[in-house]
């Protein structure tokens, strides 16, 4: 018997040296939104820094491109620690978190969060730090100008500029849908994230073709923007939370329960950063598209018939995988189709795999971002496989690049799925 | 004594030129971060332990050109790879150029003909072990560190492996290594010439002297490794016993058994049980009257394994054990050695939970002092936690280095509040390390089993335990640095240079 009954183990709010305590910062010439930062992040940036031992860091994809410690976890706790004694600023740190795609391996690869977890409720929030300290820096006035100037073209397009030069609009959201006859409102409506919307519009062709086929009734937003989690990953949480406000204003006014999401970095933004802006108030449902196909087929509501020739092999996004644990439902999706081979590779060796893609690393570090690409499809190749199957939009496009010159093709799951189920998709990836 | 002279901009180009200007870190943030190791930490004192600069070479030749570069403008050298040490080796103590060789981290050679490897000294072992595991083969240096240290600091530290008494330490492993020397100087060092000999007796054996050093000769670069087929099967039974001295004559009895497939065994003291019931959430909590443990590891072919295991099973019952089933006994190696974690947070003396950072001390001690020298350690760490309450003992640990049960890294793990240290507290506590030290010492033993001893407190009695031997590390530290530009300050080694200093 432990005589100390884990469930009686203070949080860590609580413990000695808490945020009540501020202890040594005393201001140290910070702003107050920086005191007030440091005193909330004090002791989960002492939980690591006391420990320090660096397990997070092999399997951070930043890292093993640039095996630079100012990109660790490690480091990016023991900043604020700095920070707290006065040896740092927000400026001396802003730039170095810019080094993260926020996949969540380190979390899930550290000790803390492993064992500490249970006990006392505590866990390694790298992810969350990051974003925090990108936000902070905004607050403070510091920008990254690759950040900065995406953030401008998002807010006045309301979507992000996926396409470069060529402008994106509120008038061409839906275009991806043309000829599909998909109404306006109703209690679900279908989320189609900026990427998938305007570049790679095949994708919610497909999916929106295969929930029709399976008789599952959604529609479209009325004026759908960009869900707003880039902002927030990006440190613009205002403009975040504005987008969020319209998104949300627009289910409410169209009488919608249920929001389908195809796009894992959505579905993050809508089950973690909106609850955070709306609290109680956000009774709207989430549910993810590659979990509701598996469940139809499972269901016998959708039957994959046409075999599907290729020798695949699965990526599992982080978003699904690292940060909400969803691996299962992919995997039970390419077992339903008749004809492929798959050499899978189990998720948790995938911990150490990014398609670099995430959190706005391709917009300030594109030559890290392309690298971890590379090295994600270098361990494709080495499966001998022709096809790389991927359930992530962002992904898809840089994964793409990089499969070229290994002759790997890089396929959409939902896009997969349709082609068995014998649905001429249309649509199309935008060069 | 080298003091670290302000770096100039001619120091800076002529280093950018060397290994290209992104490789080349001034930031703030590129130099604290490079300022700590996991061990204890005055924090408040930070800034004292800050490099001038980082370099981030990507080749034996660039190392080499940084070293010329370095010795001819007298600038410290502090070698650094993981960062995971925990005698504070890879912290400069004054100022100068981190050489951090993380980058150089390919594999760049397989033999699977003699079995070895050739990797750049940035690699981590797992890592490794991934691309090595399509051939069957396993390069077994197998630390707690095992997914955080790299082949360079293993190097650099001479360490000490959880199966070494089957497989050998990091000395037994590396075959043979790039070593750049202080002056720019490129050699190679191994067990005789060529690369891959594993045993020669051609000349001085230098391959021990550039291990373990703690980066004060030179720098470690490309490394050639020794490789074993991946074992089929592992076992790891843990046995309960009511009294510290009967786990202690079992674990004897265990590593005495002669049993080829013995790759080490651990004995937890009492306080160790105590505090794995008060705080481990990984321990799997067992009845009061258990008041230590053994646990035994075996690897190798299935069948050898089972065979070897039924020997223990017979011998620890016959040492009045308890066996605690398998579930037990796989659960907690699996997490004691897979992801090693003390749970990094203690206590103070109202039973508070506060978050506390890891000294763990690493002494080898003979099997016969074992008990003695863990009722001294432990009163030690009580004297230091009625002082201050900011100190936590977490008990001791002791492991079989060898499978002849010859001595044991015995490990006293101390919580320590690092948020709450001062000045006083932090003197208090380097006079305890000097306390422990002094003890294993005494007892006949060394400071350092595996991490090495150039911390503050420990360091004043390696010339204790090493007599005249320490005389001569004096003298070659002078031959081989002549300018004491290598991580100056480490290991009293200013003393080689103290009659220059006039
Ligand atoms: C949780 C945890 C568990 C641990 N368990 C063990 C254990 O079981 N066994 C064990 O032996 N150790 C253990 N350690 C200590 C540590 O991991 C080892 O000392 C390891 O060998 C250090 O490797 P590193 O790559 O982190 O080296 P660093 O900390 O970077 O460097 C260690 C020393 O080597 C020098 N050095 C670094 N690179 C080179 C080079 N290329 N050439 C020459 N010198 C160099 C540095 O200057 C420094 O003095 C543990 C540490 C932690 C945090
Ligand atoms: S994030 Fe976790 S694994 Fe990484 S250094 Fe911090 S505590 Fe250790
Ligand atoms: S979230 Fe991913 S990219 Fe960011 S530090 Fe952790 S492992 Fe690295």
């Amino acid at each position: 018997m432990t005589d100390v009954p884990p469930r009686q183990s203070p949080a860590p709010e609580e413990q000695a040296g808490g945020a009540a305590d501020t202890g040594h910062n005393g201001g140290n010439g910070h702003s107050p939104v920086t005191v007030e930062f440091l005193s909330e992040w004090r002791n989960a940036a002492y939980n690591c820094y006391s420990s320090g031992h660096k397990f997070c860091r092999e399997v951070c994809p930043v890292m093993q491109v640039t095996r630079n410690e100012n990109h660790t976890p490690t480091a990016f706790h023991a900043n604020v620690v700095a920070m707290e004694q006065g040896e740092l600023t927000v400026e001396d740190v802003a730039e170095d978190y810019v080094n993260c795609t926020q996949c969540g391996a380190c979390e899930l690869r550290c000790p803390n969060t492993l064992f500490t977890g249970d006990f006392y409720r505590f866990r390694t929030r790298t992810v969350d730090l990051v974003k925090r300290m990108r936000a902070l820096a905004v607050d403070n006035g510091v920008h990254q100008p690759g950040y900065q100037r995406w953030n401008e073209l998002t807010d006045e397009r309301s979507h992000e500029p996926v396409l470069g030069d060529t402008p994106v609009s509120q008038e061409h959201v839906r275009d991806w849908a043309g000829g599909l006859d998909i109404p306006i409102g109703g209690e679900t409506v279908l989320f189609v994230d900026c990427e998938a919307a305007f570049y790679r519009t095949s994708l919610p062709r497909a999916v929106a073709q295969i929930l029709r086929r399976a008789g599952y009734e959604f529609g479209l937003m009325t004026e759908q923007w960009c869900c707003g989690g880039p902002a927030a990953e990006m440190g613009y949480r205002d403009q975040a939370r504005r987008f969020a406000e319209h998104n949300l204003a627009d289910w409410r006014a169209a009488g919608v329960r249920r929001v389908l999401v195809l796009d894992p970095h959505d579905y993050i933004t809508f089950t973690e950063d909106y609850p955070e802006f709306f609290g109680d108030d956000f009774d709207i449902e989430i549910v993810l598209v590659v979990e509701l196909l598996a469940q139809l087929i499972a269901e016998g509501r959708l039957t994959p018939t046409v075999p599907i020739e290729r020798t695949i092999t699965y990526h599992d996004p982080c978003r699904l995988n690292k940060r909400k644990g969803v691996w299962q439902e992919p995997r039970q999706i390419l077992g339903a189709i008749p004809g492929l081979t798959f050499h899978d590779v189990d998720r948790v060796t995938q911990w150490s795999y990014c398609s670099g893609a995430g959190a706005g690393l391709p917009i300030e570090r594109p030559e890290i971002a392309r690298k971890i690409s590379e090295n994600r499809m270098d361990e494709a190749a080495q499966l001998e496989v022709d096809t790389l199957v991927s359930a992530c939009p962002w992904s898809e496009r840089p994964l793409a690049e990089a499969g070229q010159d290994r002759a790997i093709d890089v396929v959409d799951i939902h896009e997969l799925l349709a082609e068995s189920l014998g649905i001429d998709v249309g649509g199309r990836t935008r060069a | 004594m080298t003091i670290a002279p302000e770096l100039s901009d001619q120091v800076v180009s002529e280093l950018a030129d060397a290994v290209g200007g992104q490789h080349v870190l001034t930031s703030k943030t590129a130099r604290y971060n490079r300022a700590r190791v996991p061990a204890p930490f005055p924090v408040h004192r930070w800034a004292e332990r800050v490099p001038d600069l980082v370099v981030m070479p990507a080749s034996t030749e660039e190392v080499a050109e940084v070293m010329r570069i370095a010795n001819a403008h007298r600038i410290p050298v502090v070698p650094r790879d993981g960062g995971t040490g925990l005698t504070d080796g890879a912290v400069p103590e004054r100022r100068g150029i981190i050489v951090d060789v993380k980058r150089m981290n390919d594999v760049k050679a397989i033999d699977t003909d003699n079995r070895t490897c050739t990797v750049g000294a940035g690699i981590n072992m797992l890592k490794l072990n991934e691309v090595l595991a399509p051939y069957g083969l396993l390069y077994p240096d197998d630390p707690a560190s095992y997914p955080c240290s790299l082949v360079g600091g293993r190097i650099g530290t001479s360490g000490w492996s959880l199966i070494g008494s089957r497989y050998g330490h990091s000395r037994d492993l590396v075959l043979s290594f790039s070593f750049v020397l202080p002056t720019g100087r490129v050699i190679r060092v191994g067990d005789g010439g060529g690369p891959k000999v594993s045993k020669s007796s051609t000349g001085y054996q230098l391959k021990h002297l550039f291990m373990g050093h703690q980066g004060t000769l030179g720098i470690a670069t490309e490394a050639t490794l020794k490789l074993i087929p991946k074992p089929e099967a592992e076992l790891s039974p843990f046995w309960a016993f009511p009294d510290y001295d009967s786990a202690h004559q079992c674990v004897q009895k265990l590593a005495h058994a002669g049993v080829a497939t013995f790759a080490g065994a651990v004995l937890f003291d009492e306080w160790k049980v105590d505090y794995l019931r008060r705080d481990d959430e990984a321990y799997i909590p067992q009845p009061a009257d258990v008041r230590a443990l053994v646990c035994a590891v075996a690897y190798g072919n299935a069948d050898e394994v089972r065979a070897g295991g039924k020997r223990f099973m017979r011998i620890a019952r016959d040492a009045g054990a308890r066996y605690l089933g398998d579930e037990i006994s796989q659960g907690d190696w699996a997490a004691r050695h897979d992801r090693y974690a003390t749970p990094l947070h203690g206590r103070t003396r109202a039973g508070q939970v506060v978050p506390m950072s890891w000294h763990c001390e690493d002494s080898a001690i003979n099997w016969t002092d074992l008990p003695q020298v863990r009722l001294e350690w432990h009163r030690i760490a009580d004297d230091l936690r009625r002082r201050f309450d900011m100190f936590d003992d977490w008990g001791i640990f002791a492991y079989t280095s060898a499978a002849t049960g010859v001595d044991y890294l015995t490990e006293i793990d101390i919580g320590i509040w690092e948020q709450e240290l001062d000045d006083e507290s932090w003197t208090a506590w380097v006079q305890a390390k000097k306390d422990i030290a002094e003890v294993a010492v005494r007892h006949g033993g060394s400071i350092s089993a595996c991490h090495g001893a150039c911390r503050d407190g420990e360091v004043d009695l390696v010339p204790v335990e090493l007599g005249g031997a320490f005389d001569v590390m004096l003298d070659v530290k002078r031959a081989v640095d002549p300018n004491n530009i290598m991580n100056p300050g480490k290991y009293l080694l200013d003393r080689a240079y103290e009659t220059e200093v006039e």
